[in-house]
């Protein structure tokens, strides 16, 4: 009998043990399992309703304005029927005793039940301006200097609907804030001077060494009436784009064509004024593939031998903006279109050829052809070539010239009080377990 | 002695009995306990991956205004940052919803999204991303399943208050939870020409207003003077942030229209197809006059109408004609708007959205809930193009929840 009795104890103390467990062991509800994340949707819904920055135009407005209906109205109407919210908005005052002091609220329930989620929010005025310093290239030592070929004795092919000059001020007003001198170089006689090594302004800052040049003519290039041997002679240009190659290694520039084939002819109104183009365009003579090939035999040291193959090729389909250009073009606030055509894309053989490497790319490669790329060469010399179809966006150059720069932006210290509110939504769920 | 046998021999079974009753009870709670895990993970899973969805586009990333087969799956629209969703790429998925279309003289079929006569968004199988690649994508093949629905927040209801003399048209603006009072409209209305030249021609004509406390407005058009008059109203209502589209069409030939199929995402070729090649409604038939146009919704909320190459032609059906091709010139969304006439007196409008925000389309994609065990859900307030969206993510392990011990 004391053994029954026994067990009758062991399972009474079993028993309890159970039921303590039990009592301590409380799994949670349904809803625990699975909750609505409320903080990541009052997040989305205070982004949703700032979309069109309806939102800062409300909290900067007085509490009896017809918006705070608004913003309630679309509040309500955003949020699924079940759920209860509290949207508080609150002035920053740094300067006080207490940061953040509460100017409104808007509710649709008294209590928002035990389980809440809220998110924060901060928006800004839209009287407030924002400024920032951009870093200037070659600040820091070396450079800085932007040569915008803008010659009035020369013209330009491929760059349909725009001409050289306008293409040069929009370049300006793009680039100029990023270098410490930029010189529009007014004709080929300045462009003479700085392939000579001469500054052409008066800034003491401009240095020809190190410097960027331009060349907004699109296929053509400017030859000054100094650097060709024989009229008529595609061997005579092709060598003066041997020069124009040597010269870039020479001053360490960085030479940007902006469309097209590169040095695919070369212009100077005065020298040819009854050559044209075969296409109506007069001061112009073809150079014609052999441009690039010596121009890449300078910039490389190679000895000159005149090479006509053509080299680029015409890309199937699109191209696209590579991930780094389009992450500079949102830091530099510089949009061109994200894919383009590329029928003169340069073939990356051409970095083996003559000892370049690709620092940048700006469009993504397809098929071993590059559509928008920086070539530097060791020790010195950097070529940025696009080799899209007509007509240029010049937004890609300068983005492929800041790409390969990269000058910081140091943006305004933003304190001013009363210029900055922090909205808060408190989210909770009615209903349910 | 045997009182202590049968003592022990009673104690034994008695504790026997009770050591198994008490672990069957122990054992039903950590049972209960391991599925609460399971079904933890599996929520912590669904938040993870609807953020991974929305907020990653993708790879290569502009995928969805392109034909490239995505290698990486995300629906961000890769021009912004946060919870903003591309149009096109949502435009690229496979409909759950809606019965495939079969089209013969391209030999593909489509996928279908379709909220009502003439407002169709049909996307090549072959192009379209389906549930599979999405899931394999995802890395939850075989281990997850999912569903994604993509719905707009404002739901825009039009219907007809008085057909003719004049047209009196009833807007209902409203969100999830409450009808949106006081909110802007601004509408768009397009009257079909059938009668006279070669081509249907239209008229457009555009305007705003306001809903009143419950969220209705009521707009009259003059210019409709009978019931005959086909036409199609696009609105556009937005209050504080809020934006949400309906559209509403009149047709005079049901059974005979134009079906646009979308043939090239990234050069922009939509095919115009006969409904008789598609849907055989018997005779009598005809050929189809139509003339094309594409509005864009601009940042003041009025429609702003692009030119076409090639807007005007005629369809017919059978093997011995072909579809008729327009190209859309732009990227931006907007909508692809096709009169059409059959005869004098017939003929009617079609609208297909470029960009699924642009008409408001909301899609379902992924596998579908039905008898799953368990399914975790999550939400998100999104933008597609402006436009207000809620997406919503249902997730299910496909291990199932069978707890040894």
């Amino acid at each position: 009998m004391m053994r029954t009795v026994e067990i009758l104890l062991v399972i009474i103390i079993i028993t309890g043990a159970f039921v303590i467990a039990s009592f301590f062991a409380v799994l949670p509800s349904p809803r625990q399992v699975s909750p609505t994340n409320l903080e990541r949707l009052a997040l989305t819904t205070l982004q949703e309703l700032d979309v069109s920055h309806h939102l800062s135009g409300t909290v900067f407005k007085a509490s009896n304005d017809s918006s705070w209906t608004d913003l309630q109205v679309a509040l309500s109407a955003s949020l699924p029927p079940n759920m209860v919210y509290n949207l508080t908005v609150y002035e920053i005052s740094p300067g006080s005793a207490q940061l953040y002091q509460t100017i409104h609220s808007i509710s649709n329930a008294e209590s928002l039940g035990v389980s809440t989620g809220s998110s924060s929010y901060f928006v800004a005025s839209s009287n407030v301006t924002f400024s920032f310093t951009p870093e200037k290239v070659g600040e820091h030592g070396g450079g800085g200097t932007l040569y915008i070929l803008n010659c009035s004795d020369t013209n330009g092919w491929w760059i349909t609907g725009y001409t050289t000059p306008k293409l040069a001020e929009d370049l300006y007003g793009l680039l100029s804030p990023y270098f410490q001198t930029t010189v529009m170089v007014q004709n080929t006689t300045q462009f003479e001077q700085i392939l000579n090594g001469t500054t052409i302004s008066s800034s003491p800052s401009e240095n020809v060494s190190n410097a960027v040049v331009v060349n907004t003519c699109g296929e053509a290039v400017p030859v000054p009436s100094g650097y060709y041997a024989t009229i008529g002679s595609q061997n005579s240009y092709a060598k003066y784009c041997y020069v124009l190659g040597e010269r870039v290694r020479e001053y360490n520039w960085t030479f940007a064509s902006i469309v097209g084939y590169p040095l695919y002819y070369v212009t100077n109104t005065g020298l040819f004024p009854s050559s044209q183009n075969t296409w109506g365009v007069y001061g112009m003579q073809l150079v014609g593939a052999a441009g690039l090939n010596s121009f890449l035999q300078g910039l490389d040291n190679q000895t000159y031998v005149y090479n006509n193959n053509w080299i680029t090729a015409e890309l199937a389909g699109s191209v696209y903006l590579s991930s780094e250009a389009i992450y500079y073009c949102n830091y530099y606030g510089i949009y061109p279109s994200y894919y383009q055509t590329a029928s003169r894309a340069l073939p990356s053989s051409i970095t083996s050829t003559y000892n370049l490497n690709v620092s940048n790319y700006i469009f993504n490669p397809s098929g071993g052809y590059l559509a928008g790329a920086v070539y530097t060469h060791t020790p010195s010399g950097a070529f940025l070539a696009f080799g899209l179809t007509r007509t240029p966006d010049i937004r890609l150059t300068a983005i492929g010239l800041l790409d390969y720069y990269r000058p910081r932006l140091y943006r305004s210290e933003y304190t001013s009080t009363g210029t900055s509110k922090l909205v808060i939504l408190q989210l909770g769920q009615m209903g349910g377990a | 002695m045997p009182e202590a046998t049968i003592d022990h021999m009673v104690a034994l079974t008695v504790f026997l009995a009770a050591l198994l009753l008490f672990i069957t009870l122990f054992n039903q709670t950590i049972q209960t306990a391991v599925l609460y895990q399971q079904h933890r993970y599996v929520a912590s899973k669904c938040t993870d991956m609807l953020d991974n969805i929305m907020l990653n586009p993708g790879y290569p990333t502009y995928w969805g205004t392109s034909n490239a087969t995505p290698s990486s799956f995300g629906l961000q629209d890769p021009e912004f940052t946060q919870y903003k969703l591309s149009p096109f790429s949502l435009m690229r998925l496979r409909s759950l919803n809606g019965d495939p279309v079969y089209y013969p003289k391209t030999g593909m079929t489509y996928s279908n999204i379709t909220m009502g006569f003439g407002d169709s968004l049909l996307v090549p199988y072959s192009q379209a991303i389906n549930y599979s690649a999405a899931s394999k994508l995802l890395g939850t093949n075989n281990s997850f399943g999912f569903q994604l629905t993509i719905t707009p927040i404002v739901t825009v209801t039009i219907s007809e208050y008085q057909s003719s003399s004049p047209l009196i048209v009833t807007i209902s603006v409203a969100g999830k939870g409450f009808p949106l009072s006081n909110s802007n409209i601004s509408y768009c209305f397009l009257t079909v020409d059938l009668s006279g030249g070669s081509f249907p021609s239209y008229a457009t004509s555009y305007g705003t207003a306001y809903t009143d406390e419950q969220g209705f407005a009521f707009l009259s058009f003059p210019q409709v003077q009978d019931d005959e008059t086909c036409y199609a109203l696009i609105v556009y209502s937005h209050l504080s942030g809020l934006i949400g589209i309906g559209y509403h069409q009149r047709v005079s030939s049901d059974k005979q229209y134009i079906i646009p199929f979308i043939d090239n995402f990234e050069s922009g070729r939509v095919l115009l197809a006969h409904s008789y090649d598609i849907h055989d409604f018997g005779p009598p038939n005809a050929d189809l006059k139509y003339n094309a146009t594409f509005v864009l919704l601009t940042q003041d909320f009025t429609l702003r109408e692009m030119p076409m190459e090639n807007s005007t032609g005629m369809v017919n059906y059978g093997e011995m004609y072909s579809y008729e091709v327009v190209t859309i010139p732009t990227t931006n969304p907007g909508i692809l708007v096709i009169t059409y006439r059959k005869s004098a007196v017939e003929g009617g409008i079609i609208l297909m959205p470029w960009g699924i925000s642009s008409m408001a389309f909301s899609i379902v994609f992924g596998d579908s809930t039905a008898g799953r065990e368990w399914i975790a859900t999550d939400i998100r307030q999104v933008i597609v193009n402006d436009v207000a969206y809620q997406a919503k993510l249902a997730l299910w392990s496909l291990q199932g929840y069978k707890v040894t011990g």
